[in-house]
């Protein structure tokens, strides 16, 4: 490989990628978007149920500014004409309408009607949360205590993160720097699959160039742009404020891995539009641990055996969760193994393309 | 003039003298459509017609439809089949979900597959009926909200109540406050799908193979036989109205919204596969290349898009979305499936929807004529 001949195919590549306004325009929308899109997301995440409840001193009953700390944000109103309107108004998300003697009733053993107004925007399951909530209000009024009460020895396993969740933006972030990579492989690809089909491949390949500068050249080059585009959209976004390294190195293995895809539908390309479909069938399947992502719990078995899980994985781990290297280092080997996989069997079917024409 | 345009402008002239006896055929842009049809599946625009909506249906409702609307879920080891298990089962707003141990529970709980775990112990339903105090381990995870934490406490306690033979010294009356018609986010984003259905089918596939034929220069070959560029144009235009119909319906389908609604929600499909068809042939006849097309449809698509956008937020000023064509049809769609409205209620929108239609026939037609100016040149 000259290092000479496979800078003069990267200058010539950049040159072309430059002329088309297709990709520059995808590439600047990329880096205003993305960081649009996200800082528009919402910053924090509403743990609380906000509960109306009239008269106002059946507040105290429900815990009062203590509850908000348990999940529940008790707003007492004057009168029920007036919890309505803001039951109606979806200022609290229902509304609990206390008889005047309710305490004193409860208290001497006395049955009470407690009206529970739901609005049109409460989500249909609380309004059993709700039945509960006023049954144990009374249970507590009337001095019962349940049998067992699981309540009283919760164990909290994991980091408890109550008031200090992951917010969606911060959820978002893997899915966002992944599909910048995704991105470029279109990119690539559609460079790879012009040079192909206009044979300028061939014109290259009869002057001291290889097909292995030739590959060399298209590998730097889709690894780079992805790369470079990744890093600044991620540090836009405020990736690299913890664990810098690690996302680093990950987005730079993340950009070599779809280079490969981008290979292999540049080779298969036909013409743009089958670049197109190709690269879309390829960032499908590629999108699903970004998006797995944005749902609680651990992964399926299938997701985790896509190649870009490992990649998700580390930059969830280190943003939301401050893990290090030993923590990411499985992830880290496992990508850079998919790297090797993705990167030869896209150098090998572009090599015996080039070598075709 | 210089001398080859004026020699393409003799050739044009010659071909459209030699077409001047035959006039407009149907059998002959039928032709073009089975033609388009028959290589379509080659096509990878052909494929993506058919397949996005589908990918789109399933990723749209799955991470949309359940992310905002994700109900508490609890994990329960039950060593003694108690009835606890059943009742929390049956209790609403919550997904309950059956471990085998206690270790295999404390590991769901922690990587946060559930928001808390249960364990009940064996005969915990002998000992609460016996009036005593059965073992009972709840364990939450670290990373559950806090009001999930809430409901699953309270819902909890108020089981083991129950099964512990306690009623609540007070009853709780339902009454529903306002508007009970809020149409919940999965519903709301019906249109973005019927939108990305008929319009990738209807507008991008008869561009695209507008743009493509004109690329590989096959337009001209059909062109110097008696086919006339009106013809090519209603051919391309009914394969994609047709695709896009079909893909409508079965995006519908796909997503429950076509019961009991079929009629209305078809003429008005029909009216939005004829707008974006139109307007597809006339993009097609106008851009340059794939990747002018590709632009132009990158650029425009959130314009003619904006009113799905308007119907995922309700508060955004609604009449904004009536400035845009595709309300015409999508609005419709939108208020039969979710409000149940007929198509007698939207007659007034059937009514500009189809004056949309005829106001677009013209620059088709302009169109395509200049399209067959500028390949008789080349011939």
């Amino acid at each position: 490989m000259n290092a000479a001949i496979v800078t003069a195919i990267l200058r010539k590549d950049l040159a072309a990628f430059r002329r088309d306004r297709f990709y520059v325009l995808i590439t600047a929308a990329s880096v205003v978007l993305y960081p649009l899109v996200f800082w528009l997301l919402p910053a924090t995440v509403d743990e609380t149920i906000r509960l109306g409840v009239a008269p106002g001193e059946v507040r105290d009953l429900l815990g009062g500014d203590a509850a908000a700390q348990g999940g529940l944000d008790v707003v007492a109103f004057d009168d029920v004409a007036t919890l309505e309107g803001a039951v109606d108004a979806g200022d609290v998300v229902a509304g609990l309408a206390f008889p005047a003697d309710f305490v004193e009733a409860t208290a001497a053993g006395e049955r009470t009607s407690v009206t529970l107004l739901l609005g049109a925007a409460t989500p249909p399951e609380l309004s059993g949360t709700m039945r509960a909530f006023v049954g144990e209000i009374a249970y507590a009024v009337a001095g019962q205590a349940p049998p067992v009460d699981p309540r009283t020895e919760i164990v909290v396993l994991g980091e408890d993160r109550a008031g200090d969740q992951v917010t969606l933006r911060e959820q978002l972030r893997p899915l966002l720097a992944f599909l910048v990579l995704l991105t470029e492989t279109l990119a690539l690809a559609a460079l790879v699959a012009a040079e192909v089909q206009q044979r300028t491949v061939t014109a290259v390949l009869v002057t001291p160039a290889t097909t292995t500068d030739f590959l060399a050249a298209k590998g730097i080059l889709g690894t780079a742009m992805a790369f470079v585009e990744a890093v600044l959209i991620t540090a836009l976004i405020g990736g690299l404020a913890t664990g810098a390294p690690i996302l680093l190195l990950a987005l730079l293995l993340g950009a070599m891995l779809v280079t490969g895809f981008g290979m292999i539908a540049g080779a298969y390309g036909r013409d743009f539009m089958t670049v197109l479909f190709l690269s879309v069938m390829f960032m499908v399947p590629l999108m699903i641990p970004g998006f797995a992502a944005l749902f609680p719990g651990s992964a399926s078995g299938w997701v985790q055996a896509l190649p870009s899980f490992p990649l998700v994985d580390t930059i969830v781990r280190v943003t939301t969760q401050g893990a290090g290297w030993s923590d990411v280092a499985g992830s880290l080997l496992l990508l850079a193994g998919w790297c090797v996989a993705s990167f030869a069997v896209g150098a090998l079917v572009l090599g015996r393309k080039v070598a075709r024409l | 003039m210089n001398a080859s345009v004026t020699a393409g402008t003799e050739r044009a002239g010659a071909a459209t003298a030699a077409r001047t006896g035959a006039g407009f055929s149907l059998g002959r842009a039928l032709r073009v459509t089975e033609k388009d049809l028959r290589l379509g599946p080659r096509s990878p625009i052909f494929l993506w017609a058919i397949l996005l909506p589908v990918v789109l249906t399933f990723v749209l409702t799955a991470v949309f439809g359940t992310l905002f609307a994700a109900p508490p879920r609890l994990g329960i080891v039950d060593a003694g089949g108690s009835a606890v298990t059943s009742a929390l089962r049956d209790a609403e707003g919550l997904v309950v979900v059956e471990v085998d141990d206690e270790t295999e529970l404390r590991a769901a709980v922690e990587a946060h597959d559930v928001d808390a775990g249960l364990v009940l112990g064996a005969g915990f339903d002998e000992t609460l009926a016996a009036g005593g105090q059965p073992e009972l381990e709840f364990f939450v995870s670290g990373s559950s909200l806090t009001s999930d934490r809430v409901i699953l406490g309270v819902t909890t306690v108020s089981v083991l109540r129950e099964q512990g033979g306690q009623s609540p010294p007070v009853d709780v009356v339902v009454t529903q406050v306002g508007d009970a018609d809020v149409v919940p986010v999965e519903d709301r984003l019906l249109p973005l799908i019927v939108f990305y259905a008929v319009v990738i089918a209807g507008m991008f596939l008869p561009a695209a193979s507008l743009v493509d034929e004109r690329e590989k220069r096959t337009l001209d070959a059909v062109l110097v036989t008696p086919t006339r560029m009106s013809e090519v144009l209603l051919g391309k235009g009914v394969l994609g109205g047709s695709l896009a119909m079909a893909m409508g319906v079965i995006t519908l389908w796909l997503n429950g919204a076509l019961t009991g609604r079929g009629p209305g929600v078809v003429v008005f499909l029909l009216l939005g596969a004829v707008m974006v068809a139109e307007i597809g042939l006339v993009l097609g006849c106008w851009a340059r290349d794939s990747n002018t097309l590709f632009s132009a449809i990158k650029g425009g698509g959130l314009l003619i898009a904006l009113p799905a956008f308007f119907f995922l937020f309700p508060a955004l000023p609604q009449w904004v979305a009536r400035l845009v064509p595709t309300y015409y049809f999508l609005g419709p769609i939108y208020e039969m499936a979710n409000a149940g409205t007929t198509l007698g209620d939207h007659l007034g929108d059937l009514a500009i929807g189809v004056a949309v239609c005829v106001l677009l026939a013209p620059a088709v037609v302009a169109m395509g004529r200049r399209t067959e100016r500028r390949a008789a040149i080349t011939l």
